[in-house]
């Protein structure tokens, strides 16, 4: 290691002091505060005696666990479907979008911004909206279900453990295409047009250039996308706070809405910490998988 | 080696976007306290303006008065106006302190109680839901104010027992009310049948609910949502049937009842998304010919609504040979916050224990005073909808009180939106349920 690169790798460092101090104060801070309440028996009994708190190890986490109707089970499988329903079809939805809006045609700029209003909208407004739209007298939903004859009464959307879910996947669905079709339009955009050319002067059919072409070019787009909207996804609260607040019976209760309950409803702080520490956990190996990814990325450019 | 390095920061900064999810949550309202408080400050600081500016014949009372802070959630006209009129009342009648209040809205307030207490931004006085109480209470909020010049007994026992603990007071009840049965006469005299009264029982009211379920309306609704509005609204059912809340089992009729009239279609099965607002909209559209509600919802529908024809009864009783149906107390309590000088919360306890300020502000508020003889008053003795509210409280009981109410509350509403949706027989959930509130009875203390 000759100097000049030893001085190099300490101007690295320095580069990444401030944000290392921002992430110590800001991130670390809190984390390790949370972690702490996670292991101890901060309750509505405890709240106000410091001296009645004490670690109590990973009870909290245990007993989050514990028995067959556990509800953080029952929370986190929840969240799974939530999260891969919507990320499937918010995805192919948005991919179709992002090839469409790619080409050039009169009005496609001005139609895809109007598709970002709904990535524009409030989440809790646009949870309102589902809501009526979704409601089991009156809702437009069952309205158009009815006059289209796909359903001869009209469903309970947001009663019925199984629609309910349906009804908040729909929402977030449409609350997330925007999303993945902007990060996908800019990466359709970084292929150059020489290729398409080329392609096409080889004879390459539509599909053919789809699938060799255009999909493997911006694969790190697609993997980002999917990547990111896994974990904005996993962590969804006010959509359902607003639309079913985890109901009924806990039909829609997600990780992030179980934890406010546990430490907002019921005081029960330390385990609330701990479910929400659960969920963290969860996405931590989402990241380390995202940041891995990103690495081969850059090994092979 | 520098790529690791680099990479495991990156790594840390997708953790950070993940925690401002989860743990985040609350830092992020903790701004938002802040700047609660601001605007509070704010507000203070022009009522300050204003109060010295109205005062200024008297400089003594401007340059000394200390502030006193309330926090409240009121949201509707009337509510708003009675709290300025009371604390305007308080200013006026004395000049050593000067009362302030500060608007936060009811989904956020226990949220907002509980960041305050971790940051100490906090009032001198908090107007908060009864059943809450004893867990602030135990939260160590609020703070002894036993020595007051107040006599205790004038006040009914049930929201009373409410501010208490261990023997000591911790505030005084502000109002209390309870749910009874509306009716649309209207839809009664269209289908020819009798109003229910005091002698109704589940099986005729039931009778009645099924009759009436007809051409888009539905005979009866009320609010099952699965928070403590819920409970408070579907507790009494179990009750009535002979059941309480920690002894889920002995009121099963009540399950039955609920899933069997679900299933008839003569108990609106939306109630378990519905809020009390909700309930009450239905049955003002005209959808529901007979709702469970409380009397504040009285000048909203005198307001929206003045052409409704209805009339309003005890709720039904179990069987002819059962008394008057018990009703949940509700209400709000009055808590003074701990702190080293409580003097300017207790004299505004005191200024609302005068049974003509409580009386004159519970006719504002759609409520009833929370003294015994001080809801007597003719206002509501004489108008026949009132005086059903006052008949329904002789037999109201109060949630709890525990301080891990809200914990029992979870499990109880879990179990009546269970046998409501038909995800469980009434037997399989009074099972169920009673294994869960008995887990909490075991985490109480």
């Amino acid at each position: 290691m000759n100097k000049k690169n030893h001085l190099s790798v300490k101007t690295g460092f320095l580069f990444a002091l401030p944000a290392v101090v921002y992430m110590l104060v800001f991130v670390g801070y809190p984390m390790i505060q949370n972690f702490i309440l996670s292991v101890k028996n901060v309750d509505v009994y405890t709240f106000a005696d410091a001296s009645k708190q004490e670690f109590v190890g990973l009870k909290n986490y245990l007993e989050l666990f514990d028995g067959e109707d556990s509800i953080l089970l029952t929370a986190i499988s929840n969240t799974l479907i939530f999260t891969v329903m919507s990320i499937f079809f918010q995805f192919f939805i948005g991919f179709g979008l992002a090839l469409l809006f790619n080409k050039k045609f009169k009005g496609s700029s001005f139609f895809r911004g109007v598709t970002m209003i709904s990535w524009l909208l409030p989440v809790t407004v646009a949870g309102l909206l589902f809501k009526f739209m979704f409601a089991s007298k009156g809702g437009i939903i069952n309205q158009l279900f009815m006059s289209l004859h796909l359903i001869d009464a009209p469903l309970e959307w947001l009663l019925e453990p199984k629609l309910a879910m349906i009804a908040i996947v729909v929402a977030n669905i449409w609350i997330g295409i925007p999303f993945n079709m902007m990060l996908l339009i800019t990466g359709l955009t970084t292929i150059p047009e020489e290729i398409y050319e080329s392609s096409k002067l080889d004879g390459a059919s539509k599909l053919q250039t789809l699938f060799l072409i255009t999909i493997p070019m911006i694969k790190p787009a697609i993997m980002s996308v999917l990547t990111l909207g896994f974990v904005y996804t996993f962590k969804v609260f006010d959509l359902v706070w607003v639309m079913t607040k985890g109901g009924p019976i806990n039909a829609t209760e997600l990780v992030s809405t179980y934890a406010y309950k546990l430490s907002f409803d019921q005081f029960q702080f330390s385990k609330g910490s701990a479910a929400a520490n659960i969920l963290f956990l969860i996405l931590f190996v989402v990241g380390i998988f995202y940041i891995k990814l990103i690495n081969d990325e850059e090994e092979v450019m | 080696m520098k790529k690791k390095m680099l990479s495991i920061l990156l790594c840390l900064t997708m953790a950070a976007g993940v925690m401002t999810g989860c743990g985040g949550g609350s830092k992020n309202s903790g701004s938002q306290t802040a700047s609660n408080q601001q605007a509070a400050d704010g507000q203070t600081a022009s009522n300050d303006q204003a109060s010295n500016q109205a005062s200024s014949d008297q400089p003594s009372s401007s340059t000394s008065a200390e502030t006193v802070v309330i926090w409240d959630y009121f949201e509707t006209d009337a509510q708003k106006n009675m709290m300025q009129d009371l604390i305007n009342g308080f200013n006026e009648s004395q000049d050593k302190y000067e009362a302030t209040h500060v608007y936060v809205p009811f989904a956020d307030y226990e949220k907002q109680l509980t960041l305050g207490m971790a940051s100490g931004e906090l009032p001198d006085l908090v107007i908060l839901d009864g059943c809450g109480m004893a867990s602030f209470i135990e939260m160590d909020l609020f703070g002894d104010v036993s020595s007051a010049n107040i006599q205790w007994d004038e006040y009914m026992e049930g929201p009373m027992a409410s501010t208490m603990a261990d023997g000591k007071h911790y505030g005084i009840p502000f109002a209390t009310n309870c749910t009874a049965l509306f009716y649309n006469k209207d839809i009664f005299d269209a289908a020819g049948m009798a109003y229910p009264d005091e002698n109704t029982t589940w099986e005729e009211f039931r009778e009645m609910a099924k009759a009436l379920t007809k051409d888009g309306v539905t005979g009866f609704g009320n609010a099952a949502t699965g928070t403590d509005e819920g409970t408070f609204q579907c507790l009494q059912w179990l009750y009535t049937a002979g059941g309480d809340y920690q002894n889920i089992g002995a009121g099963i009729d009540a399950y039955k009842l609920m899933q069997e009239m679900v299933a008839e279609g003569s108990w609106s099965k939306d109630c378990v998304n519905w809020t009390q607002s909700d309930a009450n909209n239905n049955f003002v559209a005209r959808n529901l010919a007979m709702q469970q509600n409380g009397p504040w919802q009285i000048p909203g529908i005198e307001k929206d609504a003045p052409n409704l024809n209805y009339g309003v009864t005890v709720l039904p009783k179990k069987d002819a040979s059962s008394g008057q149906a018990t009703s949940i107390l509700g209400g709000e309590n009055m808590g003074a916050v701990k702190q080293d000088n409580m003097d300017g919360a207790i004299a505004f306890l005191e200024y609302y224990n005068r049974t003509d300020v409580m009386v004159e502000c519970m006719k504002q508020y759609g409520s009833f005073p929370p003294k015994t003889e001080a809801a007597q008053d003719s206002y509501w003795t004489d108008d026949p909808i009132q005086k059903a509210f006052i008949t329904q409280l002789d037999t109201s009981i109060p949630r709890g009180p525990s301080a891990s109410w809200p914990a029992y509350s979870d499990a109880i509403q879990t179990g009546f939106q269970e046998v409501m949706i038909s995800a469980k027989t009434p037997e399989k959930a009074a099972e169920d349920t009673q294994a869960a509130v008995d887990k909490v009875k075991a985490a109480e203390k």
